[in-house]
């Protein structure tokens, strides 16, 4: 018998060596990996260190602005396309030059186009330019003493004015014109005109750089002091209502309005007061005299393209029937922002739905803040005893803290039975004041599944983009809830649009060449909700066909495009719809953030509308600011949306800092890099390992000399 | 196994970490090595680049300058422009600052502050012109502003652009400041320059929020 085999133990120590020395020396990599990585960790506290600064908004403007603002708008509905010419008068009562910027809300789907500066009495024209062009153009004029205005889009609803150089006691007019379509739901016909941004939590995990915090703080404004009333920024409408048909039923739900006849099918809408705060959303809606009209169509040739504006109703009938057992998510916001009426409002939403549920349905309930609680840990049965369960849950919501909306989607998204044939809707109460939307349309994007997501706007000034575009990235659709009054007629009118099967798989055909249409993939339909089509082609002539289906059954509708009528808005309201796509395009992945911007930049260029990417810009070119006199920036404030508590919003929301002096209007601030390479610390840590190192070779040395002697 | 084999076993761990932690080591005390040397290293590269710049102005400015004297001799043409003044570059050698006391000399970069235009020399943050006179420059605390630390008031810095003006200022005072704390005046008696760096010196950590500003008052 071998004790020691001789070969196989001599190979065994030498592979174990091999072993050995190479995993020495993968440890070593590592740790050398570590301890550089380390040092660069560090960088990225900065940014975030900025972001403090951000949570605390712009601050609260406890004195009446230097410029004084006033807007009015005047309003042109032909048909199914509104037209409308804001004018801002910004008046300089100090006796110093400054400069006003303004944060202001528009239509989501509207186009802005014009650009006039008016100074004294000469009337500047804008021009678009690309973004960076414009703000350089902007910020020359400034610092040569010439007047200059800039309009800028962050978000398709939010627009910022700049205006330079305004002398003392002087004031400049900017007038923007831009263009959006009617939005019809159910015979009835609706104009919403914003009127306030309201304040934006912004969740401190999208600033993850300088260029997330600085798009973060260009999406607020300071908020002004409710001690210093509501005459700040008065804002006049008048509208001049010509829908192609006799209307009836004008009406406007959250402003007194008189309403003149201008015609047997015309109308001139005024607000009662003359003026009012821009504190909430102003709202037109009008139903026709006669029967309702179901096709609106509207066409414009621009160079060698032809475009269309197709509005069409299915005329299909749909019967109720037994509907299936479906599952019911609901999440409802309880920040800060929703403290006042807007949480009395969701509640009370929320409530409606609740008793709405039959008890083969699921449910569940979500409510968040900046933490989140699920009522139950799965959709449950809508059981009596469940039921109350939520409605006690629900009555014992307050509001309070910040909105960290994207938790609360995650868990709603997520899907027990993927494979389910069932509905299953996702109703979102929220005013959507936060920062981080495309984050939102991206988490739907991707992990959507069958889900369809219902938003419902709840507030006086609700982020309309946010969720317009969710209900559209979720294949559902949305509404508004202005105040408690509006809550049974809303909430009983959406529940029952979501019990209907709506028409899916749409697609459209046109004799005469392809069509590009917007939106890209045509959304399913609910009852009461028209298909609003906007496309381009070549030759647009002949028939226009929708084919569609119902439940199971297929549906179809052919409109003949001799019918339409000329509109100079068409092409824009198409290119705006396009850019629409291609940033769903970009928060699905689809493409890449350049390559978006690129082609946002293209369509504003080509079409000359206001994009994130293209901005208005108007110079005077007379110097008019004299050598050696200083120019002060002021940010206008902005009212508190009407029905906002403010004290709910500050308590423990996004804090508003108390005692944050502006900076003496001397000095301008501005922030510094990190300029430390930290390469000492480098040299010491590497010294300490290597004489750790060699302390421990010495001892082997020592111990195997040891050995060897003994 | 047996005391022996243990005892080998032992051995073993501890030549295995031991070499490991000389490698770790020595790989961190290379790459802290490397950021001096190539800080310098990059210094003398725009050093050689900057002296180029200077000299292809000055000739481009003279041929201007006597093509204007001939063309003054014959028909002006319509529309001439004027003498253009050189606009400094967007990127690469901007300037050359000295400090004569200290026998220091960098040369600052055109272009954004970031990490790898720092490792090279000091940035432009703000460039001072008719409207706004404040210049404020930034670089690394351990490598080009290292001076900064023995700087004193009534010390003279002379910062020559590329496009061969010259600028003299001198030394009035110091602050320690936060990093999101720094303001500058919009409008003050004189063109000042603020040299930006971090602090501590010395410090051995990347990173911290705190910033050394040495504020000069132009005198010529």
């Amino acid at each position: 018998m071998l004790l020691h085999p001789p070969l196989r133990p001599m190979s065994h120590r030498e592979t174990r060596k091999r072993l050995s020395v190479g995993t020495i020396t993968l440890v070593a990599v590592v740790i050398s990996c570590l301890v550089s990585t380390h040092a660069r960790a560090q960088d990225g506290q900065d940014p975030a260190a900025g972001g403090a600064l951000m949570l605390q908004g712009k601050g609260l403007a406890s004195a009446l602005p230097a410029v004084r603002l006033g807007t009015d708008m005047d309003v042109t509905v032909s048909g199914q396309i509104l037209r409308v010419r804001v004018t801002q008068a910004f008046r300089n009562t100090s006796d110093k030059w400054m400069e006003a910027t303004y944060l202001y809300p528009l239509p989501d789907d509207g186009a802005v186009d014009t650009l006039k500066m008016v100074v004294g009495q000469r009337v500047i024209l804008g021009k678009i330019k690309r973004r960076q062009e414009a703000r350089e153009i902007y910020d020359q004029a400034k610092a040569e003493g010439r007047k200059a205005g800039l309009v800028e889009s962050d978000r398709p609803n939010l627009f910022r004015n700049s205006v330079a150089n305004i002398g003392p006691g002087e004031t400049v007019l900017i007038a923007i014109e831009y263009q959006a379509p009617v939005r019809q739901l159910g015979g009835e016909f609706a104009m919403r005109l914003p009127l306030v941004v309201g304040p934006r939590y912004v969740p401190p995990h999208s600033l993850t750089d300088g260029a997330a915090t600085a798009d973060a703080a260009r999406v607020i404004a300071p908020l002004a002091d409710p001690a210093l009333g509501r005459s700040l920024n008065p804002v006049s409408i008048t509208v001049h209502l010509a829908p192609g048909f006799v209307p009836a039923n004008v009406i406007s739900p959250y402003h007194k309005i008189s309403v003149v006849e201008a015609g047997p099918a015309e109308r001139t809408v005024t607000l009662a007061a003359g003026e009012e705060p821009a504190d909430r959303d102003f709202e037109l809606r009008w139903r026709s005299a006669s029967a309702d009209p179901t096709i609106g169509l509207f066409r414009q040739t621009l160079g060698n393209q032809q475009y269309v504006m197709a509005t069409i109703t299915p005329q299909a009938k749909v019967e109720p029937g037994q509907l299936a057992p479906r599952e019911m998510i609901f999440v409802i916001d309880n920040s800060g922002s929703m403290s006042g009426e807007s949480m009395a409002a969701a509640k009370q939403s929320l409530l409606h739905a609740l008793g709405t549920l039959r008890p083969e349905d699921r449910f569940n309930v979500i409510r968040f803040d900046d933490t989140m609680t699920q009522l139950f840990e799965h959709s449950t049965l809508a059981s009596a005893e469940q039921i109350a369960l939520a409605r006690r849950f629900t009555e014992g919501l307050e509001a309070a803290g910040g909105t960290e909306m994207l938790p609360a989607l995650k868990a709603a998204l997520i899907d027990d039975h993927p494979e389910d044939p069932g509905l299953r809707q996702v109703i979102f109460l929220t005013d959507g004041s936060i920062s981080n939307e495309k984050e939102m349309m991206a988490e739907i994007a991707a992990k959507a599944g069958r889900s369809r997501v219902f938003m419902v706007g709840i507030g006086s000034a609700p982020n309309n983009f946010l969720m317009h575009r969710m209900a559209e990235t979720g294949r559902g659709t949305y509404t508004n809830i202005g105040d408690g009054a509006e809550v049974m007629a809303r909430m009983t009118a959406l529940l029952n649009r979501l019990t209907a099967p709506a028409v899916r798989e749409l697609a459209v055909r046109v004799e005469g060449s392809a069509l590009s249409l917007t939106p890209e993939r045509l959304p399913d339909l609910y009852a009461g909700e028209p298909l609003v089509l906007l496309g381009r082609g070549d030759r647009i002539e002949g028939r226009l066909v929708v084919t569609g289906k119902i439940g199971n059954k297929p549906w179809s509708q052919s409109v003949d495009l001799g019918r339409s009528v000329e509109s100079p808005s068409v092409a824009r309201l198409w290119a705006n719809r396009k850019i629409g796509d291609v940033e769903a395009q970009r928060w699905s992945g689809q493409l890449e953030s350049e390559a978006a911007d690129a082609a946002i930049a293209e369509l504003g260029l080509t079409y000359e509308i206001v994009t994130t990417q293209t901005s208005l810009v108007a110079v005077d070119e007379t110097p008019a600011r004299p050598d050696g006199a200083r120019l002060k920036q002021e940010e206008l404030p902005l009212l508190l949306p009407k029905g906002w508590d403010f004290d709910g919003l500050l308590g423990r929301d996004a804090p508003l800092p108390a005692a944050s002096a502006p900076p003496p209007e001397q000095e301008q601030m501005m922030e510094l890099p990190q300029t430390a390479t930290g390469f000492l610390g480098a040299i010491y840590r590497g010294l300490t390992l290597l004489g750790l190192g060699l302390v421990g070779l010495m001892t082997l040395r020592r111990r195997h000399v040891v050995e060897l002697r003994s | 196994m047996s005391a022996a084999g243990w005892h080998r076993g032992a051995r073993g761990v501890i030549a295995a970490a031991s070499l490991a932690l000389c490698i770790a080591g020595l790989g961190s005390v290379t790459q802290g090595v490397a950021v001096p040397v190539r800080a310098g290293l990059a210094q003398d590269g725009l050093a050689r680049e900057f002296t180029r710049r200077l000299e292809s102005h000055r000739t481009t400015l003279a041929t201007q300058q006597a093509a204007r004297g001939q063309a003054i001799r014959r028909i002006r043409p319509v529309g001439a422009p004027a003498a253009t003044a050189l606009a400094l570059p967007a990127s690469g050698p901007i300037a050359r600052i000295t400090v004569a006391r200290l026998g220091v000399e960098e040369i600052v970069l055109a272009g954004a502050a970031t990490h790898e235009q720092l490792a090279r020399g000091p940035a432009v943050l703000k460039q001072g012109d008719a409207a706004s006179p404040v210049t404020v420059l930034a670089a690394h605390r351990d490598t080009h502003f290292l001076f900064v630390r023995d700087l004193l008031a009534g010390d003279e810095i002379t910062l020559q652009y590329v496009t061969g003006t010259e600028e003299r200022y001198r030394v009035v005072r110091f602050e320690t400041v936060r990093w999101d704390t720094f303001s500058y005046p919009r409008d003050p008696a004189r063109p000042l320059l603020a040299l930006a760096t971090c602090y501590p010196f010395g410090g051995a950590e990347y990173g911290g929020p705190w910033r050394r500003i040495a504020w000069a008052e132009r005198i010529t």
